[in-house]
C-alpha cells in the first residue's frame, strides 16, 4: 500500500479548534500594534462599532519567516497608524479576536497575512477509515 | 502517413530519451560519485514559483489566491482517495478521537517537534541538507530541529528515545536510504492523531531524480499500533536562494491557553 502525499502544508495549530469558518468577518480600522513573534504574528486594530465606540481587535497570522517569504517587511509593509481592512474569521468564543487571512493596505494593495480557514484541523476525513 | 507517424514516434522517443538523460545528468554529484542532496528544499509541493505560487491553488496551508478558498489538504489531512492508515482497531479509535476534537492534542501546538515523516513532508517551512562523505545533516526550520545522519551500518547502543529518532544512512544505487529507530512516542506521523509507539521503525528513501526534485518514500513499521507497514510517498522541491530562518515556537505560544479556556467555557468546537 503506497499513498502519495501531495500539497502538504502545515500550521502550528488547528484552525477549527479556535476559529469558526462560519463566521467570516471584514473590519476596517487603525493599526495600533504588531507582534512579530513565533509561532504566530499578531496585530491589533482599533475598529469603531455601530455605536461609535472604539474596540481594539486582535488578529493572528503566519509566523515571521513565512511572512517575509511572501513579501512582508517588518514595520515597512504596514506600520502602526495605518488604516487597514482585514478579512478573516472570528474566534469561536465570540471575543474581539480573529484569524486574519487578507489585509488591504492603505495603498489598496491586498496581501495574505494568514492561511485559509481550516488548516491543521484534520480536513474532511480522518487518517483512519471510519466504520 | 505511416512513415510520418513512425518519424513522429521516433522523434518523440529520441526527445524523451534525451530529456531523461538530461534530467539524470542534471543531478549534482559529490566527489565520490553519489548524488549530492545538499541544498534548501521544501516539501509538500511540486509547483515551482514563489512561495505563494508553490503553496497556493485551492488553499492548503499556503497562500491561495482566493481568500475564501476551502482548504483541501494540510499536513493533518488525509488526501482524497488515500486509504486509511493501517491502525489496529483500538489505536484507530484513538486517532479518530483526535480528529473529532480537531487536533487540539497536536504535539506541535505545544511547540514540540514535528517528528518524521511530518517534518519532511510539510510545506511553507524549508529544510536544508548538508551532505559530506561521512554524514548528512538535515536542518528543519519548523521547530528548529536537526538530524545528524552518519553513513554507517549500525545504530549506536546508547540511544536516548527522541522526537526525531536515531538515523543512519547507506546508498542503494542513487538512492539515499535512511534507517530511523529510537523514537519516543510523542509525535504524529501523517495526519491528525496519527500517534505511534516507541517501537516505531522508519525507513526513508531519498532519490534526487533531477536537479530540482527529490522523490521521497517512507515506510513506517510499528507492531504496537499498526497492523502492517504504512508506506507513503512525497517529494521535495529545491528552493534556491532561500535561507533557513529561526523558529522559536515557545516565544509566544498562546494556543494551549486558548484551548484550556474554550474547554472550560464549554465552547463547542468538536465535530
Amino acid at each position: 500500500m503506497i499513498h502519495a502525499l501531495l500539497l502538504l502544508a502545515v500550521l502550528h495549530h488547528s484552525f477549527g479548534a479556535e476559529y469558526d469558518i462560519n463566521q467570516p468577518i471584514t473590519l476596517t480600522g487603525t493599526l495600533t500594534a504588531i507582534e512579530w513573534t513565533n509561532p504566530h504574528t499578531h496585530f491589533y486594530v482599533d475598529v469603531k462599532d455601530a455605536k461609535g465606540n472604539v474596540v481594539n481587535w486582535k488578529f493572528e497570522g503566519y509566523n515571521p519567516s513565512v511572512l517575509v517569504r511572501t513579501g512582508w517587511r517588518k514595520d515597512v509593509t504596514m506600520k502602526v497608524g495605518d488604516v487597514i481592512t482585514v478579512f478573516g474569521w472570528r474566534a469561536r468564543d465570540g471575543g474581539t479576536w480573529a484569524h486574519s487571512r487578507e489585509i488591504t493596505l492603505p495603498n489598496g494593495k491586498k496581501m495574505f497575512f494568514g492561511p485559509p480557514a481550516g488548516t491543521g484541523d484534520g480536513g474532511n476525513a480522518p487518517a483512519v477509515e471510519v466504520k | 502517413m505511416r512513415r510520418l507517424a513512425i518519424a513522429f514516434v521516433s522523434a518523440t522517443l529520441l526527445t524523451s530519451a534525451f530529456a531523461g538523460a538530461q534530467s539524470k545528468s542534471s543531478v549534482p554529484r559529490s566527489a565520490d560519485g553519489h548524488p549530492d542532496l545538499s541544498g534548501v528544499w521544501q516539501g509538500g509541493s511540486t509547483t515551482p514559483g514563489n512561495w505563494e505560487e508553490a503553496n497556493g491553488g485551492t488553499g492548503v496551508g499556503g497562500t491561495g489566491r482566493n481568500p475564501n478558498a476551502p482548504v483541501v489538504l494540510s499536513s493533518n489531512d488525509r488526501p482524497a482517495g488515500r486509504e486509511g492508515a493501517p491502525y489496529q482497531e483500538w489505536a484507530a479509535k484513538k486517532v479518530l478521537e483526535s480528529y473529532n476534537r480537531r487536533g487540539i492534542d497536536d504535539p506541535t501546538a505545544q511547540c514540540l517537534p514535528g517528528g518524521i515523516p511530518r517534518s519532511v513532508t510539510l510545506g511553507l517551512f524549508p529544510q536544508q541538507f548538508v551532505q559530506t562523505p561521512t554524514q548528512v545533516v538535515i536542518l528543519y526550520e519548523y521547530m528548529n530541529v536537526f538530524r545528524v545522519v552518519p553513513f554507517t551500518a549500525t545504530h549506536p547502543e546508547d540511544i536516548i528515545p527522541s522526537y526525531m529518532g536515531n538515523s543512519i544512512a547507506r546508498w542503494e544505487g542513487d538512492t539515499l536510504v535512511v534507517d530511523v529507530v529510537g523514537f519516543n512516542d510523542k509525535t504524529w506521523l501523517s495526519g491528525t492523531g496519527t500517534f505511534h509507539s516507541d517501537q516505531l521503525h522508519i525507513t526513508e528513501r531519498y532519490t534526487r531524480v533531477s536537479k530540482d526534485r527529490i522523490d521521497y518514500e517512507v515506510t513506517m513499521v510499528d507492531p504496537k499500533v499498526l497492523t502492517k507497514p504504512w508506506k507513503l510517498t512525497s517529494s521535495l522541491m529545491l528552493r534556491e536562494g532561500t535561507k533557513l530562518e529561526e523558529y522559536i515556537c515557545a516565544e509566544n505560544n498562546l494556543d494551549p491557553g486558548r484551548y484550556d479556556k474554550l474547554l472550560k467555557d464549554g465552547v463547542k468546537f468538536t465535530r
